[in-house]
């Protein structure tokens, strides 16, 4: 038995071993020249773009973040692609596999639940295994108005009402938990998420598995569907762009790193982990009532089920945690993987792949894909002259 | 007058008592050392003031106002503020950033409040790291990481500062020049309660000297006093034994 140990541990230490030189020599004879070469063909770029990016860092930079010409220059191609995808968009997706506008429309959605668990769960470091449990309420809340009070009630009416819902059952599991330490929160979110699912399965009232399709969707036209998503997603990410570079970002991430630290400084820990939480659950709940016009139907394995939560922390942790940014462009590529470059396989073979991707992130970048390349962008002159 | 008062704290751990029955009294202005040997309450007596401890019995006031209950960003809002003996900065940070965080309004509304550039430049100064205020906190040698921990303090404005160890694993020129500006911070009317099982680096520095042994009050006096005291000796002696 102990000699099956050992040559077990032997086996993995040499595999393991082995990886780390083959990783290292990748690094060391690929990526390095390659990085070199990027940032030998970029630095002109960042040069010209200088004086803007000084402008924007003078007047918006203390507010927003500041930034090199290049990163600016990225934020606003990105923008821009954002706002200009239908026109451009229906053009690019037959190569990938078409629906592309269906694709983008669905990764803003998932961008706005990322992002809204990053100003939690990424910033103050209480992991939330549970978000799915905010966008289903305020899903299940426009599910009810319509089906028992009244069908013709307007989205403003049953969307304010709905993020009005996730932001209460936001604080019925914030309030009690956030004085909790270690993995008791995280495993509070957890049940809550496993609650609420057997909740909606449970009685008949809630829908059972099919669920509600009663609520309409926004419109068929899949480019303005694109923008009644992608427009109410760059107002969150600017929103929380702006609360996260602001003195509660600091806090937040002192509250992760060193929570005594921060009672030490004078300031209320629970009550800034509790405002991280109202932060999270308001577009929490925007994020739920798009994804009912977006989808036209309230069910569980569509807004509650735990995979739900689960996917978002892993857009977050592949695009990189507390920065609100990483998460955006972390849902983009997550989605536009799923739906597009994998479309030709079958989900559960989409999923392992996506799976192996956040694996992958963990272990070789665990600050993000987004984050390593948003620090390369802001350091190519810096390494290059 | 008393600025803090600590009447007849107790704390016990399960059905071990901490500390048992002490009360301290400093006034306005002095420098009062804190002694005892390793394991005598001291850092007890240090996170019952400062709410990190439920205190089991006994009262704790500040400036008259009973603080006992309070939690820790309660208390350094009212003008305490402690010196831990582990420094604990946030690495992310540096230095200058680590110091603003002390300086932030205890308030989810401002947003951009807190200490400008030249005021954090001025509380690293009263501790001599104002040269350091861009380098991050691994990148600096033990002393000025201790005086980041002062610096912090510092820039919560506090009336009364607890100092928890302060010259802990310090060479002798650093201990001099870091009990110097201590002296310094006498002179612009700070009130300090200094902690250290070590009497030697203290008894320059301090106007009067309370000893605890055990959770226990054991003897009070000045440095001269306490140097020639039997029972501290024979305390610290058996502390020693151990």
């Amino acid at each position: 038995m102990i000699s099956t140990i050992l040559l077990l541990g032997t086996v993995c230490s040499t595999v393991t071993g082995r990886i780390g030189r083959v990783a290292g020599t990748l690094r060391r004879q690929v990526l390095w020249p390659i990085g070199r070469t990027l940032e030998r063909l970029l630095a002109p770029i960042d040069r010209v773009l200088d004086p803007v990016a000084d402008g924007y860092n003078r007047s918006l930079g203390p507010y927003f973040g500041e930034m090199s010409g290049l990163q600016f220059g990225v934020i606003a191609v990105s923008v821009a692609g954002l706002l200009t995808a239908g026109t451009w968009a229906p053009m690019v997706g037959p190569l990938l596999g078409g629906g592309l506008l269906r694709t983008l429309a669905l990764a803003s959605i998932w961008a706005i639940f990322a992002m809204s668990w990053d100003i939690q769960s990424g910033y103050t470091g209480y992991i939330s295994f549970g978000h799915s449990a905010l966008s289903g309420a305020a899903g299940y809340t426009t599910a009810l108005l319509i089906v028992h009070v009244d069908p013709t009630l307007s989205i403003w009416v049953t969307g304010s009402v709905s993020v009005l819902a996730a932001l209460v059952v936001g604080l019925l599991i914030a309030l009690p938990t956030l004085r909790l330490e270690g993995p008791y929160f995280s495993l509070i979110t957890f049940v809550a998420v496993l609650l609420f699912y057997r909740l909606t399965t449970a009685f008949s009232l809630l829908g059972g598995i099919p669920g509600f399709g009663q609520p309409d969707v926004f419109t068929w036209d899949p480019m303005v569907r694109y923008y009644y998503m992608a427009i109410p997603m760059l107002l969150i990410a600017l929103a929380l762009t702006f609360m996260a570079r602001s003195n509660l970002g600091m806090i937040l991430i002192a509250i992760r790193e060193n929570e005594p630290a921060v009672s030490a400084a004078g300031l209320n820990p629970t009550k800034f982990k509790l405002w991280s939480f109202v932060l999270s659950s308001v577009p929490m709940g925007i994020g739920g009532v798009l994804l009912v016009g977006f989808t036209g139907n309230v069910d569980p394995s569509t807004f509650v089920v735990v995979d739900n939560s689960i996917e978002m922390i892993a857009i977050a942790v592949i695009g990189g945690m507390s920065s609100i940014l990483g998460p955006l462009g972390g849902a983009f590529l997550f989605e536009v993987l799923n739906h597009q470059v994998l479309h030709g396989y079958s989900t559960p073979v989409r999923y392992l792949f996506l799976w192996l991707i956040v694996l992958f992130v963990l272990v070789f970048a665990r600050d993000g894909l987004f984050r390593a390349i948003w620090h390369r962008l802001g350091a190519v002159r810096g390494e290059s002259e | 007058m008393s600025v803090l008062e600590v009447d007849n704290l107790t704390k016990t751990f399960g059905g071990l008592v901490a500390v048992d029955d002490f009360s301290l009294e400093v006034d306005e202005g002095e420098i009062v050392g804190l002694i005892g040997p390793n394991g005598s309450g001291k850092s007890t007596v240090f996170n019952c003031i400062m709410g990190l401890y439920d205190v089991t019995d006994g009262e704790i006031r500040f400036n008259g106002e009973d603080i006992t209950s309070d939690s820790t960003h309660q208390i350094v809002t009212k003008g305490l503020s402690r010196v831990s003996q582990e420094s604990n900065p946030i690495d992310l940070y540096s230095v200058s950033e680590n110091i603003r965080l002390f300086t932030l309004p205890n308030s989810i509304r401002s947003l951009h409040g807190g200490a400008s550039d030249e005021e954090i430049r001025e509380y690293a100064a009263r501790i001599d790291i104002e040269d350091k205020l861009h380098e991050m906190p691994s990148e600096l040698p033990h002393a000025d990481v201790r005086r980041l921990e002062i610096a912090k303090s510092l820039a919560t404005e506090p009336e009364l500062m607890l100092l928890d160890e302060p010259f802990a694993g310090m060479n002798q020129a650093e201990i001099g020049a870091l009990a110097a500006q201590i002296e310094r911070f006498r002179e612009d009317g700070m009130t300090m309660v200094v902690v250290d099982h070590n009497m030697g680096g203290l008894m320059e520095l301090v106007d009067r000297v309370v000893v605890l042994n055990n959770g226990d009050f054991l003897a009070a006096g000045t440095p001269a006093e306490i140097a020639d005291n039997d029972a501290v000796q024979e305390a610290y002696l058996a502390g020693e034994g151990l």
